[in-house]
């Protein structure tokens, strides 16, 4: 069912990014894409075993807990991630989380991360 | 910007400068914001003066470069600190044993130079994880398997460095012991092989461990005597095939009995996978079930739930009754095992027959496949036990529902004690008697050792770390305590973060520290600047030796 779910809300990125495509000519998409490759690449690495969806993930059942319902607990489907606070996180930490450094996660490879996070948040 | 003690900040600018020299500017961290990256985020004393913090950090990506910068914190008395990943939490994470020393950061050093299917062995750098070589041999379809600990994200030369454990075969598990040659840079700069490895052209480094004459490997483990660079690793060939399966004993009085069988079993090899200790009826999850509480939580009754409160160093009439009227084992043993099916099968027969001698005793098969499993199912098993790394176990101070109040991170309290019942119930009556004392929350009703080790067992309590300073403060000292009475008993944690390296090495006093003082023999003669790591497990270099709070 997550993964259902998972799969649904990336095919409505993609055919998203074609649609801006199609009506702003001016915006690269090739650019685009290959930020959220990298920041794809950058959650899949450091973020996913612990944030995937399902409650086997530590990260994704904290927010569940959390948020009870109010929103999801998997931060891929939120719609309310500025690109900042995907900063602040990665390197300051939440509970047993702990901040990661520059030798883990690199400056652009954060910028990409966050920009790949808050890629539903307007 | 903070600068070392004892250095002035004229020459820490000359050697900060040649450190950029070396590895680039861009990996030399000086700014308050990039060094407060390198804190330890489990640190029990988190914004408390005495939290140890680095004045930089510098992060090379080769051993020459690793050489020179040993040589130009010589040429300074600048103090390093090695940290391979830095994912050591409860045990000090990034931070420094020393503050004001410049983080040696290696996670960049990431190359996974062999694995050796034929031979079943690999040598990696000290910023490769446990999911990156698991991830390599995956994409390689290598038929071996890692052993990693939990949570796998952290080094694999760091974790055998610390003297971590994992979860596959008992001669995988202990990942110091499951090494094989390393290559060091001295305190001097001065690059040397151990073992096979120190023949030029070496033909079997990862093959044979002690070469010839003293072998040295230990001494570079929990100590500040050498840079290890690469080392070797033994991996076990993938098995055909996995069983696991739970031995129930229904009576208190059973434990011995237990160990005792259990110990023979795996003393003589006829299981040889992690075993893991479990009670059903006081509500104890064995290691490797810890995160299904956790994620969802306990199927125990109201009134079960009730009458462990009944519990008193483990034991309740009311308690075993309730058990004997609703068939709930008093104990459980996990067993498993990896090989061929027809062989493992035999093994767990031979298992349930030794272990029937303890009357009443049940057995049930849990998992029984053929290996690989696929992918997706992994999830389904405690996944380490299988040497898939995973991240699960940060379910344990996560928030759930079953944790509604959320840890800042845990210090694990982890004394070695005997491979005994008698042991078990000794550990559980002497410090849940000073918990209770010292208002520490490690025990609900009874604990039971981790087995990670052969011949010993692991002690394990997690003490939380909170947000609270007071709290904090109780728990530390608290924590201090336990360590001085678990040397009482002749009990010795085998790893402790640097907070507590002190009060642990301490406890090792036979003949007025003559062990203690040997290492200190030993720093000062590999190490006479003391700029490798001081205070690691208490090492210090003469010129702080004493100094330390």
């Amino acid at each position: 069912m997550r993964n259902r779910t998972t799969r649904h809300v990336a095919s409505i990125v993609m055919g998203g990014l074609a649609a801006v495509a199609v009506m702003a000519p001016s915006l690269s998409l090739a650019d685009t894409g290959v930020e959220h490759v990298q920041g794809k690449a950058v959650y899949t690495k450091w973020c996913a075993p612990c944030h995937a969806p399902g409650i086997i993930h530590p990260g994704t059942h904290a927010l569940e807990t959390k948020y009870q319902g109010v929103k999801s607990g998997v931060i891929l489907e939120w719609k309310d991630l500025p690109a900042s606070y995907v900063e602040y996180m990665v390197r300051h930490g939440m509970s047993v989380m702990p901040q990661f450094r520059k030798t883990e996660i690199t400056d652009s490879e954060l910028k990409a991360l966050a920009a790949y996070l808050s890629r539903n948040t307007p | 910007m903070r600068v070392p003690p004892g250095v002035s900040s004229s020459d820490f600018a000359k050697a900060l400068a040649a450190f950029e020299r070396i590895v680039g500017k861009e990996w030399v961290f000086t700014s308050e914001e990039d060094v407060d990256l390198y804190r330890d985020a489990f640190s029990p004393f988190m914004g408390e003066p005495e939290e140890r913090i680095a004045s930089a950090a510098v992060a090379p990506v080769t051993t020459e470069q690793v050489q020179d910068i040993v040589r130009i914190a010589n040429q300074y008395k600048i103090p390093l600190y090695t940290i391979s990943t830095g994912k050591n939490l409860g045990y000090g994470g990034s931070a420094p044993a020393y503050s004001g020393s410049v983080v040696l950061d290696l996670k960049r050093m990431n190359k996974i130079i062999e694995v050796n299917e034929a031979n079943a062995y690999c040598i990696v750098e000290p910023g490769v994880s446990y999911f990156d070589l698991y991830n390599y041999i995956q994409e390689k379809k290598l038929k071996v398997w890692i052993d990693c600990p939990d949570p796998g994200w952290g080094s694999v030369v760091g974790n055998a460095m610390d003297r971590g454990g994992g979860y596959t075969q008992a001669n995988y598990r202990n990942h110091f012991d499951s090494h094989c040659g390393m290559e060091v840079v001295l305190p001097n700069g001065e690059l040397m092989r151990t073992g096979m490895g120190a023949i030029p052209n070496a033909a079997t480094w990862q093959q044979y461990k002690s070469g010839v004459g003293p072998w040295i490997d230990g001494i570079f483990s929990q100590s500040n005597y050498g840079i290890v660079t690469k080392m070797g690793f033994w991996l076990m060939p993938e098995p055909e095939a996995y069983l696991r399966g739970t031995i129930s004993c229904m009576n208190f009085d059973d434990l011995s009995a237990m160990v005792e069988t259990l110990n023979f079993l795996e003393n003589s090899r006829i299981t040889a996978g992690f075993p893991d200790l479990g009670s059903p009826l006081l509500g104890y999850s064995p290691v490797g079930q810890v995160q299904l509480f956790f994620e969802s939580g306990t199927s125990m009754s109201e009134e079960h739930m009730k009458l462990l409160a009944t519990v008193k160093d483990g034991r309740s009439p009311e308690l075993e009754a309730f058990g004997r009227q609703h068939n709930i084992p008093c104990w459980q043993v996990w067993l498993s095992f990896h090989g061929p099916m027809e062989v493992i099968e035999a093994q767990w027969q031979a298992s349930i027959r030794h272990f029937a001698k303890i009357k009443g005793t049940q057995a049930k098969v849990v998992d029984k496949t053929h290996l690989p499993i696929n992918p997706a199912d992994a999830s389904k098993f405690h996944e380490p036990e299988l040497g898939i790394p995973a991240l699960r176990a940060f379910s344990i101070g996560a928030r759930s529902p079953y944790n509604p109040t959320p840890s800042k991170g845990h210090m694990w309290f982890s004394p070695i004690i005997p491979r005994t019942g008698q042991a078990i119930i000794d550990a559980n009556r002497v410090f849940s008697k000073a918990a209770r004392e010292l208002d520490m929350p490690l025990f609900r009703t009874f604990t039971l050792p981790a087995c990670f080790w052969e011949r010993s067992f692991i002690f394990i309590l997690a003490t939380p770390v909170t947000t609270d300073p007071a709290t904090n403060k109780k728990y530390r000292e608290g924590f201090k305590k336990l360590i001085a009475i678990g040397g009482e008993h002749g009990w010795g944690e085998y790893r402790t973060a640097p907070v507590f390296q002190e009060a642990v090495v301490d406890v090792y006093s036979f003949n007025n520290h003559a062990l203690h003082r040997f290492h200190e023999t030993l720093k000062d003669a590999i190490d006479p600047n003391g700029i490798l790591s001081a205070g690691r497990y208490n090492i210090w270099p003469k010129h702080l030796r004493g100094k330390q709070s």
